[in-house]
């Protein structure tokens, strides 16, 4: 006895085989049909790739991101299952409702199709909540700020919204417990969700059979295999077609930086939701429910009502046509508020920029992701990275005081020497020429210290005595000192003899001085890396200032921070301003 | 009926009526399906509903002080924006020195303001408009006075003030978090 004959015994595969091959379409077979199995075939595409990505996600808010960051770039092929999970999510949007919307114009929701209709319209339904559950799972800048913004819609819903919106982010405010109940919802009860509609859908269209336009087609009929199927498979792959192009496009799917809470960024929703964002802005405070719930609440009810509403004989489309202008309004009012929505970002350069700002940062994370994200999670990696990491001390602990470049207080509130440039030879001929400028020495309490090598002296009897330095003599010192921040020794240089002769009255070179209570630091290393780590450990070490520049009396002098700052970040900083020498 | 395998005996043949049962005891058997019915399912959807109810009120209403910055930092007046550092806790991890928010600071004379800069309509990022007159948030048009007042868009009310002291030059701020998009301010943990 053959195998096929002994499972058969006990199956009855066969007639189930034999059913499908000879099943019909009444009214034969077309392609306006195939929308419906294309949607088909798109969902087992997201549903295997779905499956696969779940092999490398790990749903926490230190690891969602770089789980995703890693099968972006790390596992072979992922970037384009993550491609394929993505564009397939918006094809299936897209194909929906392509197929409701022809269901509706055919009056295919007409008796007896009722049920078959509103389980379509619970398909479509189904597959968006599973798109804004499945894009925050990414944990990056884009899918958190739309799910702050979603929950947040959802939360201002009356009586049952703050219920709601703790029931989806597991708490107050997003975090690992957000992530473990999306990651619930979007791959085990929506899936489930959507296979138990779409299977009872099926069902029913084939126990009904398509709505034909005529009673006459009824004559006409087409075996389901091969005539409707190929239809089937070419329109699938079409739309394959373009998920791949869009795939290999975008090199599969976006990924922006981590998500930090206490960032600024220019957050949108995706373009099927654009419509809505769009429509919201005309309505302030209160009236904002008219957009977000009342609005998308009345046209979910009234495509929900439609088979209900139409209840005539005939079902031309002409007959219909006043049940139908309002389904037609609705999506062209989608269609000229998403290009409304598209075309006011596009005119916005200030949104333009944060944008371009949101993407750097998101490429320069991938990049320091490749090397590994340490267990703290990719926004502690992305913080303390050298580059993030120096421009926040200096923030938070230098800037109240310094400037250097973009960075400092207000201008005209900064107290203490402007860095910027800071150990390059201008810097260097500028603090000789006027030390007292506001942006120097002048409103530290080091005001009045240093003379200038090319002014004269206020005092007339000093002026007297004054004679000016030498261009050359300016020009050998300033050479000498810009080796120095270079981190060269500069022995034998013309201006190492000047500085010996003519500074060190006040400072020091290799800690000789005339007079030990003069204030002026050493020069020798002058603003290189140890001079300037000697000076943010502490001011009066000797090895940049000595140590009567800690004298109490002199208010306002730089503060030491070897107490209060690790080693690694006082390096940090010290290499932060030596490399104004080299600008 | 063809039966190759022969391995089965014969069956009788199905009675037309199912066994009859007494009305007393099938009564009885309903009421036990249904109460097990009952029991199994309370069992699935008790449990289901105390693990999956927001339980996050308990980290609501404790003061959090936080060092944000000194005084002198402040200039008069002139609204600022300093971050909030701490240990953000986050259902299963801790983690220190964390960046927790922003919030803005304005002095005026001795004392500061603080608002948050979490914007009370979606909780997008309050900025601060150019000329420095008042704050937007760049998402939904929101318009704010620099105290804070609601002034233009969707935002349903002021932006959330927040309570400050100062304590040896340096500013210290209760940092909290609150409910967005309605009305009313409450806060969350």
């Amino acid at each position: 006895m053959k195998l096929g004959d002994w499972l058969d015994e006990r199956t009855g595969y066969r007639a189930i085989v034999r059913k499908l091959v000879e099943a019909t379409v009444p009214g034969g077979a077309r392609f306006a049909y195939a929308w419906g199995a294309a949607l088909g075939f798109v969902l087992v595409l997201v549903a295997v790739t779905g499956v696969l990505m779940m092999t490398v996600y790990s749903p926490s808010a230190t690891t969602a991101w770089a789980s995703v960051s890693y099968l972006q770039q790390k596992v072979p092929g992922g970037w384009v299952v993550r491609g394929l999970h993505q564009f397939g999510a918006q094809a299936a949007i897209v194909l929906g409702v392509i197929h409701v919307g022809y269901a509706i114009v055919r009056g295919a929701y007409r008796k007896p199709r009722e049920v078959t209709y509103w389980l379509s319209l619970a398909l479509v339904g189904v597959i968006v909540v599973a798109a804004l559950t499945g894009n925050p799972l990414r944990w990056d800048q884009r899918g958190f700020w739309g799910l702050r913004v979603e929950t947040g819609i959802i939360g201002t819903v009356p009586v049952v919204g703050g219920v709601l919106q703790q029931l989806l982010l597991g708490g107050g405010t997003p975090g690992h417990m957000t992530l473990s109940r999306l990651y619930t919802l979007h791959t085990v009860v929506l899936p489930l969700l959507l296979g138990g509609i779409a299977a009872k859908h099926v069902w029913l269209s084939r126990k009904h059979g398509p709505a034909l336009a005529k009673p006459a087609d009824a004559v006409k009929s087409d075996r389901y295999f091969p005539t409707q199927a190929a239809r089937d498979v070419i329109v699938a792959l079409g739309a394959l077609g373009v998920i791949v192009a869009l795939t290999w496009m975008k090199h599969g799917a976006p990924l922006d930086a981590p998500a930090d809470p206490t960032s600024d960024y220019p957050a949108r929703p995706e373009w099927y939701f654009l419509a809505l964002y769009e429509m919201r802005k005309p309505f302030p405070g209160k009236l904002e429910l008219i957009a977000t719930v009342v609005i998308p609440g009345l046209v979910a009810g009234y495509l929900f009502v439609l088979p209900l509403l139409d209840k005539k004989a005939d079902r031309g489309v002409m007959k219909r046509l006043p049940l139908l202008v309002p389904v037609g309004l609705f999506g062209l009012a989608a269609g000229v508020l998403t290009f409304a929505s598209m075309r006011t970002d596009a005119a916005d350069a200030a949104f333009g920029k944060a944008v371009a700002k949101a993407e750097a940062q998101g490429a320069k994370s991938l990049v320091l992701a490749a090397e590994g994200v340490p267990p703290e999670g990719a926004l502690a990696m992305l913080r303390n990275h050298p580059e993030t990491r120096r421009v926040a001390l200096f923030e938070q602990h230098c800037a109240s005081c310094h400037r250097m470049g973009d960075l400092g207080p207000p201008q005209g509130k900064d107290t203490a020497p402007d860095l910027t440039g800071f150990g390059t030879k201008a810097w260097a001929k500028r603090v000789m020429e006027e030390p007292d400028h506001d942006t120097l020495f002048g409103k530290t309490p080091f005001k009045g210290e240093m003379p200038s090598m090319t002014k004269p002296p206020a005092d007339p009897e000093a002026a007297a005595a004054f004679t000016a330095m030498k261009p050359e003599d300016l020009e050998a010192i300033t050479d000498f000192l810009a080796a120095q921040a270079q981190g060269k020794k500069g022995e034998g240089m013309p201006g190492e003899k000047l500085v010996s002769q003519r500074c060190t009255s006040c400072h020091r070179l290799d800690g000789k001085t005339d007079d030990e209570d003069t204030l002026g630091p050493e020069l020798r290393g002058w603003a290189s890396v140890p001079w300037i780590l000697a000076q943010i450990d502490d001011p009066g070490s000797g090895a940049a200032y000595p140590k009567g520049a800690m004298d109490p009396k002199l208010e306002g002098h730089m503060p030491a921070f070897k107490e209060k700052l690790s080693e690694k970040d006082r390096r940090l900083l010290a290499a932060f301003v030596q490399e104004q020498a080299g600008k | 009926m063809q039966n190759d395998l022969g391995v089965e005996p014969p069956r009788a043949d199905r009675p037309d009526e199912p066994s009859r049962v007494d009305g007393g005891r099938r009564g009885a058997l309903k009421v036990l399906c249904a109460l097990g019915g009952a029991a199994y399912a309370g069992a699935i959807v008790v449990p289901a509903v105390k693990m999956l109810a927001p339980s996050s009120e308990g980290g609501a209403g404790a003061a959090r002080w936080m060092r944000v910055c000194r005084l002198a930092d402040l200039t008069e007046g002139e609204p600022r924006r300093v971050v909030v550092v701490g240990d953000e806790r986050d259902a299963y991890t801790v983690t220190r020195d964390q960046l927790l928010g922003s919030i803005w600071l304005t002095k005026k004379g001795e004392g500061v303001t603080a608002l948050s800069a979490v914007c009370p309509h979606l909780g997008c990022s309050i900025d601060l408009n150019a000329d420095k007159k008042s704050f937007f948030c760049p998402c939904h048009t929101s318009r704010f006075s620099l105290a804070g007042a609601a002034e233009a868009g969707p935002s349903p009310r002021d932006m959330d003030p927040l309570t400050v002291r100062v304590v040896e030059g340096n500013v210290e701020v209760d940092f909290k978090l609150f409910r967005q998009g309605i009305a009313e301010r409450k806060e969350v943990g």
